[in-house]
């Protein structure tokens, strides 16, 4: 009955979200990109991949915490070859993963390269997480895992925020972890990691949502609670007491006027 | 009683006084009677009653007549009477009274039963009386009864008639409340309530769950109508008027849904990411029922995003994002691949966006596709028509912007590669987008175009480049048989736009694929290359006798041939230079022949040889006689020892020392062929040459063809 087909699809008032996040995947040539998107996307194996061709494109939405999160997801082809192309997708990018292969040193060695298109061309907020990709083949391994982690500490810098007077220092640091695409071991990790921090950032006042470009805008979900309670509620995430945070929140919010820390 | 009870008494009385006259008992029936008498109990209950009454009743003293009034006044003042006797017992003598009793007894008796009978006549009568008038009484009542019996009769006649009436009437009733609850339920099927119509119409409830709801409710009455009017022959009244009412709400009911989409899709409409709300997507999926309404509501959509894409575009070219970060992409303009590729970028990643925005508007599930990857057209769905239509003008507008943008940056290219990238760029994103969003919309078309201009801008370019290149004259002082300047840019600009190409392959194509898609780059820049080679060197040749142009030629074709090499898609192209080089070979092969006989001083002599015909003895003729011949063979021994037989001095300028072999090595061929002619035609008799073997074998190689080839260092061919 269409009635109750109606009630079917009211229930799907789920698929709505808080925010939608931009992120791009960039790294060699066959460290893995598009089967780890897919593993995400899919949650499966991707078989015979080719060399992604330019760019594409998919999306999913993720929870965390109390926020429904929507990513869409711009794979980039690693080969040199593309680079002139995959290099416009930089712009506009909430978050990077950096992929290499824990099985090929070169696509470790390469990784500055990769980082350095980032910071150059992306927002200074990016936020960048390395994922060290195949940790299933732990027998032809060539990148340590301390080594990786120690280049991702080493590799986060001070930016300065550009519009705030002050021109308040902060870390933009690089997560690190290892994943595999093919046993769908910390697949989805880089990305809720990626989008955490994220939404931190919004919530500290570094990015705005409402701004073209960020790479980041509320969802219609958000909105709805922004027009009812007139100031967004972190609760969830910074784990302190949902009242309090809205007055807290109030008070940090004003531009220049907060960095208690 | 009364009597046999006193009689005893009174004669004991008697008796006892005689008894004590006579004083001797006797057996006798006196005695008898006496001694029962005696034996009497007095005591008897019974018995003292009876003399009790008695003696009330003659307890009066006096006559007969003072009894007679007692008794009559005994009725009335029986009181004075009991105090009377008292008083007259004492004055009179004892038994007086009695005496008096004993004789009239029966008489009082009588007396006494005729009053009471007397009494009891009149008593009756008065009975008599009362019954009589009870008679009346009853037969009054008796007819009232019959009346009220009639009456009763009546009544429950008529009774019987309402209780009839009264049983149809509320079967009556019964029926019309079977009927009004079909009625009811008809209606309530069939009709809306107030509150479905005011869902319907009002403006003040909101499109939502409650308004869906009575819309499904209208649909469903239409249904059913329509399921229950095919039955008739003639539509029913009813069924009509449904019909026309149940229309006119759904007619509103949608007309709402149209306005309310209208207003919607202006607030949404406003940012660059937006997400669709059940409502939203429930809403056009019931317009989809109406195309002409989802039109409507869809073009109001599709002009709000328009202009937002647009506003949004301009802001990433002119602003950048906040604060500036990311920089404008027109900041990157003096970048043309960097400019173009951000523009065409910042379009790719709107389309997806905006391919996602639709999707959940039509509630079609994303297929999971990779945008970016080959879209397959399988099914021609409405949706995916309505998509691509809205699509088609959510992006349509960008056109403008880019293609001024894009061309601007194209024509002020000097670079022929810069061109050539921009063209792969642009190519790259025509088949992106012809695969996203189809060949038909506007922006592919509009990138089709741009890709062709800049194509025609990138062939313009390399074609001037070759006008250019055939316009150069060589530097007449310059004695170098290398490739010149002019060719060496030449071949360095084509270089890397067999690179770009190569780069740009996408690794699906076929060898003939490949080598189509840049025959004409190939064309326009090899033949004129080829051209210049052979043109310009033919001029310097005849202002430069002495300078070698074959050679020269043959160095710039090599080289070409070198650039060319390691793309396998100027395969053709090769061979075509390969063709002319081979001509040049002959050519030089020819030339250098020429040469080394001349050197070699047999030329005339083994040009004799070739033409003579037999007219003559070849010893009569001046040129060969025996004296000239053994000159010749001499000169040619010496030539022989010689360096040139190993390299030839002239051809070791060829830079491609292969050719330097092949047409050394041929010209020497050539040159043992010629020296074997000599030898037969000496050796014919009819030439009459005296003693020909030593003549011919005084001299190296003493007539031996063989020895000839391995002085040459060749395999004998013959």
């Amino acid at each position: 009955m269409p009635t109750d087909d109606y009630e079917a699809e009211a229930t799907e008032l789920l698929e709505t979200y808080d925010f939608l996040m931009k992120y791009i995947i960039i790294g060699e040539a066959g460290s893995g990109k598009s089967c780890l998107l897919h593993h995400f996307t899919h949650n499966s194996f991707k078989e015979h991949s080719q060399h992604t061709i330019g760019v594409e494109f998919s999306s999913r939405t993720v929870k965390l915490g109390e926020k429904r999160i929507k990513l869409q997801l711009w794979d980039t082809a690693g080969q040199e070859r593309f680079r002139s192309v995959t290099r416009s997708y930089y712009r506009g990018a909430a978050g990077a993963l950096l992929v290499y292969d824990i099985t090929n040193r070169e696509s470790f060695s390469n990784l500055s390269r990769w980082l350095a298109d980032a910071r150059a061309l992306a927002s200074p907020h990016l936020v960048v997480v390395l994922v060290g990709n195949k940790s299933d083949k732990d027998d032809e391994r060539e990148v340590e895992w301390a080594e990786a982690s120690r280049w991702a500490a080493e590799n986060g810098v001070f930016s300065f925020l550009q519009g705030f007077p002050q021109a308040s220092p902060f870390i933009t640091d690089i997560h690190f972890l290892e994943a595999s695409s093919l046993t769908g071991d910390n697949v989805e990790a880089p990305f809720l990691l990626a989008a955490r921090s994220i939404l931190l950032s919004i919530e500290s006042g570094v990015l705005d949502p409402e701004k073209a470009g960020s790479g980041v805008s509320y969802g219609d979900r958000a909105l709805r609670r922004v027009n009812s309670s007139s100031r967004l509620s972190f609760g969830s995430l910074s784990g302190r007491p949902r009242k309090g945070t809205i007055k807290l929140k109030a008070k940090g919010w004003i531009p220049g006027t907060n960095k208690c820390c | 009683m009364a009597s046999p009870v006193v009689s005893p008494s009174s004669s004991t009385l008697h008796f006892n006084r005689n008894t004590q006259a006579r004083a001797t008992p006797s057996r006798n029936p006196v005695t008898l009677r006496l001694s029962k008498v005696l034996g009497t109990n007095l005591n008897d209950e019974a018995t003292r009653e009876a003399l009790q009454t008695l003696s009330e009743l003659y307890a009066t003293p006096g006559g007969t007549s003072k009894g007679k009034e007692t008794l009559h006044n005994g009725d009335d003042e029986l009181g004075e009477e009991y105090a009377k006797p008292d008083e007259t017992l004492t004055e009179t003598v004892p038994g007086e009274s009695a005496a008096r009793a004993r004789k009239n007894l029966r008489r009082d008796m009588e007396q006494k039963l005729a009053e009471g009978s007397q009494q009891f006549l009149k008593a009756f009568g008065e009975v008599d009386q009362k019954l009589e008038e009870l008679q009346h009484h009853v037969n009054a009542m008796h007819a009232s009864c019959d009346e009220a019996e009639t009456h009763l009769k009546l009544t429950h006649e008529s009774s019987t008639r309402l209780l009839e009436r009264a049983g149809s009437l509320s079967e009556e009733r019964q029926e019309v409340e079977n009927k009004k609850t079909i009625v009811s339920l008809f209606l309530s099927r069939f009709t809306l309530n107030e509150e479905e119509v005011e869902a319907l119409t009002s403006r003040d409830i909101p499109v939502g769950q409650r308004f869906f709801k009575a819309m499904d409710k209208t649909e469903q009455i239409r249904t059913d109508c329509r399921v229950l009017m095919a039955g008739e022959e003639e539509p029913t009244l009813a069924g009509v008027d449904i019909m026309a009412s149940t229309s006119s709400y759904l007619e509103q009911g949608y007309e709402k849904i149209v306005r309310w989409c209208s207003y919607e899709v202006l607030q949404m409409g406003r940012d660059m990411q937006v997400e669709v709300g059940p409502t939203m997507r429930e809403a056009v999926r019931r317009l989809r029922k109406r195309p002409e309404l989802l039109t409507e509501a869809l073009t109001s959509l599709s002009q709000t995003r328009q202009a937002t894409i647009m506003s949004s575009f301009l802001t990433a070219l002119t602003r950048g994002g906040p604060s500036g970060l990311p920089r404008p992409i027109e900041l990157h303009a003096h970048d043309p691949m960097r400019y173009v590729g951000d523009m065409l970028a910042w379009v790719h990643q709107a389309i997806a966006a905006e391919r996602e925005f639709l999707e959940s508007l039509f509630s079609v599930q994303g297929d999971g596709r990779m945008v970016g990857s080959v879209r397959v057209f399988p099914e021609k769905s409405e949706e995916e028509d309505w998509i691509r239509e809205l699509m088609d003008h959510a992006v349509g507008k960008l056109c403008v912007p880019l293609k001024v943008r894009v061309q601007q940056t194209i024509r002020s290219q000097e670079s022929s590669i810069i061109s050539y990238k921009i063209a792969n760029l642009l190519q790259f994103y025509m088949i992106t987008m012809r695969r996203t969003i189809g060949e038909l919309a506007v922006m592919s078309t509009t990138l089709n175009e741009i890709t062709d201009i800049a194509y025609k801008v990138f062939y313009d370019a390399i074609e001037a480049q070759g006008r250019a290149l055939l316009r150069s004259t060589l530097d007449l002082d310059d004695s170098s048989l290398s490739p010149p300047l002019a060719i060496l840019d030449h071949a360095q600009v084509l270089r890397e736009i067999m690179n770009v190409y190569e780069s740009s392959l996408l690794g699906d194509e076929n060898e003939v694929e490949q080598a189509a898609g840049f025959q004409r780059i190939l064309d326009v820049t090899v033949d004129p290359a080829i051209e210049m080679c052979s043109s310009s060197s033919e001029e310097k040749k005849r202002l430069r006798p002495r300078w070698d142009r074959e050679v020269y030629v043959l160095n710039c074709l090599s080289y070409l041939q070198s650039v060319l090499e390691p793309f396998p898609f100027t395969v053709q192209k090769r061979k075509t230079l390969q063709e002319v080089v081979d001509e040049m070979v002959v050519h030089l092969t020819e030339e250098h022949y020429k040469n080394i006989m001349a050197d070699a001083g047999i030329d005339e002599i083994a040009a004799i040889c070739a033409k003579h015909d037999g007219s003559e003895p070849m010893s009569r003729i001046p040129a060969t006689l025996p004296t000239q011949l053994q000159t010749a063979l001499h000169n040619f021994s010496v030539w022989l020892s010689g360096l040139e037989v190993v390299q030839s001095q002239r051809l070791a300028l060829l830079t491609a020392q292969r050719l330097h072999m092949q047409i050394h090595q041929a010209a020497l061929r050539r040159m043992a062929r010629s020296y074997q002619l000599i030898c037969e035609q000496v050796k014919k008799p009819e030439n009459r040459y005296e003693a020909a073997a030593t003549l011919l074998g005084s001299e190296r190689p003493f007539g031996q063809v063989n020895l000839l080839w391995q002085i040459f260092g060749l395999e004998g061919d013959v």
